[in-house]
């Protein structure tokens, strides 16, 4: 599927700042399941776009703009070429051995509700990695209700898992947490991903996580849709949690009143046949 | 396009592109015998040399002994070898011909007039100053082909099939000179870093043209693991695996934008570039060069079998 996609961030000041430098992590790279045909980061403002590779292996761009500043807008666009594999993900950037995504961060850090529903799911049936996982992925879908009102980027999992409800970030959450917990190494995904429904314009990027299985590596599930990523979805960044791969951070010197605004657009371009 | 004329194109632009080769490999190897032995070690160079152009098995059939003028005979007149460079030019020909009208006039009379002037050589070089005229020749008839494709082909995809050609070949021959210079030449009983080892990688530099760049790049001095880096992960080094790969990559996309479909072949070249691009020298080093380069030219081989099934055959 060739799937074109823009993605733009506005920020508003109402006091304008001296300086933002921010951080971007807006650039996919190519696995066996995707192909970055074209990618262009685009600011509106005359700064130097420094390219760097973070501890992850994601692309990142760092810039500092001179204020003052009343709007500062970041424009992503490109094209990305994606195959179904089934959620198998294979000849990614690998910079740390699977074990390092055990790591607990303070977002992921379990409660007791969770350390049940780990145990319950444990002693469910098939203890196999696979098995277990699609069960894990089956409850959250179906218990944590799709809400963008309760949560903000700073909820937790336990936060989130206590509310049953969430947007795609905070399911991850509970997801990597009680992963985690059942000694299966899982990590935070910030992607794209082009809907069924053909909603082109979306608010916010999605999220999903990839854990680790013995024999067959990588494999992604997408505890908000209950399913595996398929050729509709375009892996952007990876990290421990959202922090780790968050699309944007940054600091500014002076200023008030900031008033963020994202914009994403994701549809299939032309038709192509994959034979 | 008929698969026959896709065939011809990119089979022609891999003949020229491993005559250029042959004559880099027999190039570097006079240097390096040239060199006086306490330097280099009782190593045979001409056998380094009939491993990296990959015929040591239709060599070991009419030679019982690898001497410089067997080896030279093998690598450059012989008729035996279908890839001498001799075979290759005669093949490009031929290739060039029954594709004619798909050639613009300067492709034609560069490979025509590479063919002519062929036959003036005869058997062999006469005398050493003969031969290195001889490969300096090779070297700027391929650079006099590859230029007028350049500079007169219509991009379509006549253009594209010819180039990946150029790429897939370029991309084995690297990783060939890279491979044989690991595991022939470099004797276990010598510290990595001794003066054998320098003139061995100056000379493996100079084979792909890369001596200069190497110090552009570095600033250092010649260290296996930096040659290593330029030679496979660098992809503004122009022989390098990466920028083969990136070529590669552009042309068949370009295929497949034209056809509008998208196959094994570009799959196939996507996830060996995927997979330079997403790998680190040291991770190579720690997996094994050996077995990288191996894994390497597998790879490149079945892209080339994609490509033929895919739009050859």
């Amino acid at each position: 599927m060739r799937l074109h996609i823009s993605h733009n961030t506005t920020y508003r000041y109402d006091t304008p700042p001296a300086t933002v430098t921010q951080i971007l992590r807006l650039t996919p790279r190519n696995h066996d399941g995707q192909h970055v045909v074209r990618w262009r980061v685009e600011l509106s403002e005359d700064c130097i776009l420094h390219e760097h590779e973070d501890a992850y292996g994601n692309l990142t761009h760092t810039f500092t703009a001179d204020g003052p500043l009343n709007e500062l807008v970041i424009t992503v666009s490109g094209e990305v070429d994606t195959q179904d594999t089934h959620g198998i993900v294979r000849n990614a950037v690998e910079r740390f051995p699977p074990q390092f995504f055990l790591r607990e961060t303070d977002l992921t850090k379990p409660d007791a509700a969770i350390r049940d529903l780990a145990a319950e799911l444990r002693d469910a049936g098939d203890p196999a990695t696979l098995p277990l996982l699609h069960r894990l992925l089956a409850r959250l879908h179906r218990d944590i209700v799709f809400d963008v009102a309760p949560t903000s980027p700073t909820t937790t999992a336990s936060e989130a898992f206590a509310l049953k409800r969430g947007v795609c970030q905070d399911i991850a959450h509970i997801f990597l947490s009680a992963s985690r917990l059942l000694g299966i190494p899982a990590r935070y995904i910030g992607g794209h991903l082009a809907r069924s429904d053909d909603a082109l314009q979306q608010e916010a990027g999605h999220a999903w996580i990839e854990a680790h299985v013995p024999d067959l590596g990588w494999v992604s599930f997408d505890p908000a849709n209950g399913i595996s990523a398929t050729d509709a979805y375009v892996r952007v960044a990876v990290g421990l949690d959202y922090l780790g791969a968050s699309p944007v951070r940054g600091s500014r010197i002076g200023g008030a009143g900031e008033a963020l605004k994202v914009a994403v657009a994701v549809a299939q371009s032309r038709q192509q046949i994959q034979d | 396009m008929l698969s026959r004329t896709a065939d011809n194109l990119y089979w022609l632009s891999r003949y020229v592109e491993r005559a250029e080769y042959l004559a880099r490999i027999i190039e570097a190897t006079q240097r390096l015998t040239a060199l006086p032995l306490a330097y280099v070690g009782e190593t045979n160079e001409w056998e380094g040399a009939i491993a990296t152009a990959g015929c040591a098995a239709a060599f070991a059939e009419h030679h019982k002994e690898a001497t410089e003028s067997a080896v030279i005979d093998f690598l450059a007149f012989s008729r035996d070898n279908p890839s001498s460079i001799r075979s290759c030019l005669e093949q490009a020909r031929s290739n060039a011909r029954a594709v004619r009208t798909a050639l613009t006039m300067e492709m034609w009379d560069s490979i025509n007039g590479m063919w002519l002037e062929l036959r003036r050589y005869g058997d062999g070089a006469t005398s050493r100053e003969e031969l290195a005229r001889f490969l300096r020749w090779v070297q700027e008839s391929s650079l006099r082909y590859d230029g007028s494709a350049y500079r007169t082909m219509l991009r379509n995809d006549a253009y594209w099939f010819s180039r990946v050609g150029v790429y897939v070949e370029r991309a084995d021959n690297t990783a060939r000179i890279l491979d044989v210079k690991y595991h022939v030449l470099l004797p276990d009983n010598e510290r990595v870093g001794g003066p054998l080892d320098y003139f061995q990688w100056s000379a493996i530099l100079r084979s792909v043209s890369a001596l200069t760049s190497y110090h552009w790049v570095y600033r250092d001095n010649l260290k296996p693991w930096l040659i290593a880096d330029l030679l496979i992960m660098r992809e503004e080094m122009p022989r390098s695996l990466a920028s083969c790969y990136e070529a590669i990559v552009r042309n068949l996309d370009a295929i497949g934008n034209a056809y509008g479909r998208v196959g094994p072949a570009q799959r196939k070249a996507r996830s060996i570039r995927t997979g330079l691009q997403n790998s680190k020298i040291d991770a190579v080093f720690q997996r094994g060069l050996h077995e990288f380069i191996g894994g390497f030219i597998r790879d490149n081989n079945q892209l080339n079998n994609a490509i033929n099934q895919q739009f050859l055959s």
